[in-house]
């Protein structure tokens, strides 16, 4: 590095004014602006050239770098996001560092919306504004953090296990934490997948060995996160894992004689023996990925009689009854009891309005839509047309969302193979009573599509379509403090800027933990968390903005007001001295916003980049000039 | 144009992700608006202190827009922070006389050329109407 | 700069809109070099001509604009604008796309971008970047925040007066320039080649009326309500009146297996609703009704933006309207069965009517690369659960409405699973080692 660097040498800077060809030039005044820029305080020297971008342009400012005349930059040129990445090039071209740079724009925001004399004041003070922070400027590093190239995935369901591969695939070790004894999550309790109607058993035995097979994958059952704390590239976590007990315990008795890695239909995959007492496991991974996936809606009883009607069932309930069904009679029966004509409702706690549906006893509705439960009501009630002819199926909904690839053809078919649709709105939902003139229940709901017409339908099962829920993760929550929308599911930083991060950098989102989706749209979840934990995880160091907050401790009086201000958990921490109390900022949590900046009363803090100082020898110069000109007309 | 009003500069905090270009993108449209504006750079404006806006005005900046991302503040809980500071900052200027219309915050995106314009020319006739900072206080 | 010599990167990634950007940073920031090629003269596809995106109605602009530069600057990234693709097949193990390189008319190493050639060039054309409601130049950079900012020539409108040559401070016009071939050496390829709307839709569907001035389409109306639009503000391109009735015709091609597409084109329902809330910002005593057959605000916090705009006083209507006519006032007259009030067969006039049109594909595969197309006309995913964006050759992956209609969300989720695909296979091919 050359001395250069050390920002220890008086300011010596270097001036460089573009004509742009005319586009500066034929509304500034370059030579003026080029002379008083030469008469302010550190300037070492002040020129022009007619495109600065222009290789001579870039080679004029390296050589008065390589000879030792400046050790600071100000371009005035156009807009920064043109070409700040150019001249910052080519100052570590020449050896420097390339934040000892400062950009005036006088194109875009001079010589392009002003005109006459007043273009070329305005040039000549943003150009010593410029120079005002340009001697305040101090060399900057990127920071790094070593990385441990090992990666947490929270949950074993299609999302975690996904996402495992996926880590392990970039080269990185892999903790696949799991709370129950079986892997597989929600797509367990499935029969067949839409839209391709590929077994769930087979799909996820498919991706359990891929999991279960790679070396880098070590997979913890029956596990969940006790301890966590650190940061990107370095987060401790304890594990404590359980022996099972109660309704895992069950679900371990169906095992049988099947060995690991095995499927048992409705359970999950297998995945190892539990342990038998309780035990401990700390890791230090470098990412955490949060696959904790979602529950469905239980309906409260009496929604819909169920509960109170042994003949309403759900829909996660029918598809395991219809796979326990091996067909073969003209008509589906359930619980011993012949089904002519079964009706599935739509939108059983989804879509929920306020005013119009009941809150559940914490005062919540599930005002999203679950995103699923359409295709999956049609490619039930298709089978069902399929395998039971004479049971007559009627689908009672609001909208139908099949609205994915290849899913439109499920309400077609539906529509072919006899299923009798009828809409009804939000306000006036479906009427469920026992008994009916040759059936178990009646139906009554007033059918938008007959302009209102009050439909009666005897049926003998009524199937609730029910929706998908943030699963309870308050313990985790709480502990990663993790950001939870109104929604209640994991709330990603931005929905299309950073859709599968979290503000702490580090921890990634992947599938239903975040908001409903399909199977497919799981993997792509999944993989997009993987591809940014791998993007950084996979140098071995994470290399951060060094635009961070600094603390003098000099200064530092240990008010804690900047610790009470700080928008990131955990950036900055009280640390004992022996002076006393003093603040400290950990970079690698800093997300650089410095609100702690103005908040401290003894100026102690600064954000690197945008110190305040720079900021007020950028108004000093400004207000100067413009006195100055003031003076002059 | 009130020569007075052209002596008093019109700062601009401008955040890099949304007004910054914002304001390059008017510059790109060739639309003139006054040119004692300054535009300055930041991530956030967040991080100044009362302080710094108070002098400021000392020094003899006639009016301050603070244009923001507003909402789409890519620093969580920022812009909330920065609006109670505003409060603050509008309770300090009154007892220094200053009138509270020489600072205004505002959320600019990066194609809002008229949403920039207008807040500008407004800014502009108010210290024109004013004029120096601390003047209103003298003639009151 | 395209020159003869074959030119190799870890990775090619085939178009420059949302979805190519996001897996092409995903991979660069995984240290592989990508190389993006777009056929247009900048990149940001179709979400940087939006105006405002759903549900949280940022400005498309806002969030487009921060993707394209960090594409830009991306030292592992290198972008190949106004570049059609060939054909690309695999040569002992790479794969070799041959490109050919469309001419600007203006020397890219030269062109500051100043815009002094568009300001002096004579010849009017109707802007397509703004709908066709206003006109650009012969020589012109597409939009102020294009990436590259070069300008180029529409040959085709040009006069060749020379007026740009003259004011060029840099010298960059080059009438001369020729199509030009070079070869992109990878070893992955992502497909993100985006979409088109179905513009022929209201003609074949309802002949002369669908072309009406006042029938416009939906990336139309994007247009007239960005906030660097055609007009400032939204006024009906047939007389620049002021529309007091707005209407939206959903699956305006989507879901007619007569006339359309038999598939739902997935963000149609959005765009309307959220156009619908923009126009009652900006026209709010405008009367907006959204004709639809099914509602399908089916993604995160998507319903509750839905309920917001009933709440706002948007009017939804189950129908699927055809176009009847217009007026001498130059309304349009829709008809549509009235299945709610149950009146039958009904007429409405409506100052403006934007339809909602299917999207189709803007690349075919076929011949081109080896995967084919589905029967849907989009690129063809054989694992759709465990590996949605693999195409039928290996080391090829697909993502965003290249592999089927979906909105920008999503289109994103899917490009950093396309890159994680491209990066395994390239991983797996190097002894499971990352780029890094």
């Amino acid at each position: 590095m050359s001395k250069l660097n050390s920002g220890q040498e008086a300011p010596k800077i270097g001036v460089y004014v573009c004509h742009c060809g005319g586009n500066i030039s034929d509304h500034v005044e370059i030579d003026k602006v080029v002379e008083q820029a030469g008469g302010l305080a550190n300037v070492a020297v002040a020129r022009e050239n007619s495109f600065m971008c222009s290789d001579p342009g870039q080679e004029m400012i390296i050589e008065d770098i390589e000879a030792g005349k400046v050790n600071r930059i100000v371009v005035a040129s156009c807009a920064p996001a043109l070409h700040e990445a150019t001249f910052r090039g080519a100052i570590t071209r020449a050896g420097m560092n390339p934040y000892l740079y400062e950009h005036a724009n006088i194109r875009e925001q001079v010589s392009w919306v002003h005109h006459g004399p007043g273009a070329t004041d305005k040039a000549a003070a943003l150009v010593a504004a410029a120079v005002g922070k340009a001697g305040e400027l101090e060399p900057l590093e990127p920071i790094r953090v070593e990385a441990e190239a090992h990666a947490t995935v929270i949950g074993g369901g299609v999302a975690g296990m996904s996402a495992a591969r996926d880590l392990a695939a970039q080269g990185l070790n892999v903790a696949l934490v799991e709370k129950s004894p079986f892997l597989g999550g929600q797509v367990s309790q499935l029969d067949k997948t839409f839209p391709s109607g590929e077994a769930a058993g087979e799909l996820l035995s498919a991706l359990a060995a891929q999991v279960l097979h790679d070396d880098r994958i070590t997979v913890y059952t029956c596990s969940e996160l006790a301890e966590y704390s650190g940061y990107v590239g370095s987060f401790k976590l304890k594990l404590q894992r359980t022996p099972p007990s109660g309704q895992d315990q069950e679900r371990l008795s169906r095992i049988g004689d099947a060995s690991p890695g095995q499927f048992l239909p409705f359970v999950g995959v297998w995945a190892d023996q539990p342990p038998e007492a309780s035990e401990e496991v700390e890791l230090t991974s470098g990412a955490v990925v949060l696959a904790t996936g979602f529950e469905h809606y239980t309906p409260p009883q009496g929604e819909y009689g169920y509960g109170d009607l042994a003949e309403v069932i759900t829909l996660p309930e029918l598809i395991q009854i219809m796979a326990g069904e091996t067909g073969g009679g003209e008509q589906l029966v359930v619980n011993g009891k012949t089904v002519n004509s079964l009706a599935l409702i739509h939108c059983v706690g989804s879509r929920q309005i306020p005013g119009i549906h009941q809150p559940a006893p914490g005062g919540t509705l599930n005002e999203h839509c679950s995103r699923v439960c359409c295709t999956a009501s049609l490619q039930a009630a298709c089978e069902l047309r399929e395998k039971f002819p004479e049971t007559s199926v009627f689908e009672l909904y609001r909208d139908i969302r099949t609205y994915g690839r290849g899913q439109e053809d499920y309400y077609l078919n539906a529509g072919r193979a006899g299923v009798v649709f009828a809409r009804f709105a939000p306000e006036a939902p479906p009427r469920i009573e026992a008994g009916g003139e040759d059936s178990a229940l009646t139906v009554t709901v007033p059918d938008q599509l007959l302009a209102g017409e009050e439909l009666a339908l005897g049926v003998d099962l009524v199937v609730l379509a029910v929706g998908m829920e943030p699963r309870d993760n308050q313990g985790l929550v709480d502990k990663m403090k993790l950001p939870v929308g109104a929604d209640r599911f994991l709330l990603e930083v931005h929905p299309k800027l950073r859709p599968v991060e979290l503000p702490a950098a580090g921890i990634y989102l992947a599938g239903t933990c975040q908001a409903p989706m399909d199977t497919s749209e799981v993997a792509n979840a999944a993989g997009a968390a993987a591809a940014k934990a791998g993007a950084i995880l996979s140098a071995g160091q994470v290399e951060l903005d060094p635009f961070v907050a600094q603390i003098d401790q000099a200064k530092c009086v240990g008010s804690g007001a900047c610790v009470e201000a700080c928008l990131s958990d955990g950036a900055i921490e009280m640390i004992d001295t022996p002076d006393g109390k003093r603040a400290q900022v950990n970079p690698a949590l800093c997300m650089g916003c410095g609100v702690c900046v103005a908040v401290c009363e003894q100026d102690a803090i600064e954000l690197n980049g945008w110190t305040l100082g720079q900021y007020e020898a950028m108004v000093d110069a400004i207000v100067a000039q413009t006195a100055g000109q003031g003076a002059k007309a | 144009m009130d020569a007075c009003a052209q002596k008093h500069p019109i700062l601009i905090l401008a955040t890099e992700d949304c007004s910054y270009p914002g304001a390059n993108s008017v510059g790109q449209a060739h639309q003139n608006y006054p040119d004692n504006t300054y535009i300055i750079r930041t991530p956030t404006p967040a991080l100044f202190p009362e302080k710094f806006y108070l002098d400021c005005f000392d020094k003899g900046v006639g009016g301050i827009i603070i244009m923001s991302c507003g909402v789409e503040c890519p620093y969580e809980g920022a812009y909330p922070a920065l609006a109670k500071r505003l409060d603050r900052i509008y309770v300090l200027m009154k007892e220094k006389g200053l009138d509270i219309r020489r600072l205004r915050l505002t959320a600019i995106c990066t194609v809002c050329n008229r949403a920039f314009l207008k807040e500008v020319n407004q800014m502009n006739e108010v210290i024109a109407e004013l004029g120096a900072p601390g003047s209103e206080a003298k003639a009151a | 700069m395209p020159s003869n010599e074959t030119q190799k990167f870890d990775s090619l990634v085939l178009g420059g809109g949302i979805a190519g950007l996001a897996a092409a940073l995903d991979l660069a920031d995984a240290g592989y070099q990508v190389a993006v090629l777009e056929r247009d003269a900048t990149i940001g596809g179709q979400m940087i001509r939006l105006s405002k995106v759903f549900p949280t109605l940022d400005c498309a602009s806002c969030i487009t604009t921060p993707k394209m530069a960090a594409a830009a600057h991306h030292p592992n990234i290198t972008l190949f604008t106004m570049c059609r693709l060939e054909g690309a097949q695999r040569v002992d193990g790479k794969l070799e796309a041959r490109v050919t390189q469309l001419p600007r008319y203006v020397d890219p190493d030269k062109c500051i971008g100043c815009r002094q050639c568009e300001y002096e060039c004579p010849v009017m054309v109707d802007d397509h970047e703004q709908g066709g409601f206003t006109a650009r130049k012969a020589i012109y950079i597409p939009f102020s925040n294009a990436i590259p900012q070069l300008a180029l020539i529409d040959r085709e409108h040009c006069m060749m007066c020379g007026k740009c040559s003259s004011v060029c401070p840099t010298g960059a016009v080059d009438q001369l320039q020729q199509e030009q071939e070079f070869v992109i050496q990878a070893e992955t390829m992502v497909l993100s080649t985006g979409f088109e709307l179905m513009t022929d839709f209201p003609q074949r569907a309802y002949g002369a009326p669908g072309l009406g001035d006042n029938v416009i389409s939906s990336l139309q109306m994007e247009r007239l309500l960005a906030p660097h639009g055609p007009y400032m503000r939204v006024l009906r391109p047939g007389d620049g009146k002021e529309p007091e009735s707005i209407a939206f015709v959903q699956c305006a091609g989507s879901r007619d297996l007569q006339l359309g597409k038999p598939y739902c084109s997935r963000v149609c329902c959005m765009y309307a609703i959220k156009q619908a809330m923009l126009l009652s910002g900006a026209l709010p005593l405008a009367d907006l009704t959204i004709y639809y057959m099914d509602i399908r605000a089916f993604g995160k916090n998507y319903e509750q933006f839905f309920q917001n705009a009933k709440a706002m006083g948007v009017e939804f209507v189950k129908a699927k309207p055809v176009i009847a006519g217009n007026n001498p006032d130059g309304s349009v007259v829709l008809r549509y069965e009235d299945q709610e009030g149950g009146t039958g067969a009904v007429s409405r006039e409506h100052d403006l009517v934007v339809m909602s049109l299917a999207m189709l594909p803007a690349f075919s595969p076929e011949e081109i690369v080896p995967v084919s197309a589905a029967d849907d006309g989009f690129v063809m995913v054989p694992q759709p659960k465990l590996a949605p964006t693999l195409t039928e050759a290996a080391g090829i992956f697909t993502c965003g409405v290249a592999a089927g209609p979906k909105d920008i969300v999503d289109s994103i989720a899917e490009a950093g699973a396309a890159a994680l695909g491209a990066a395994k296979y390239m991983a797996a091919k190097r002894g499971g080692q990352a780029a890094a």
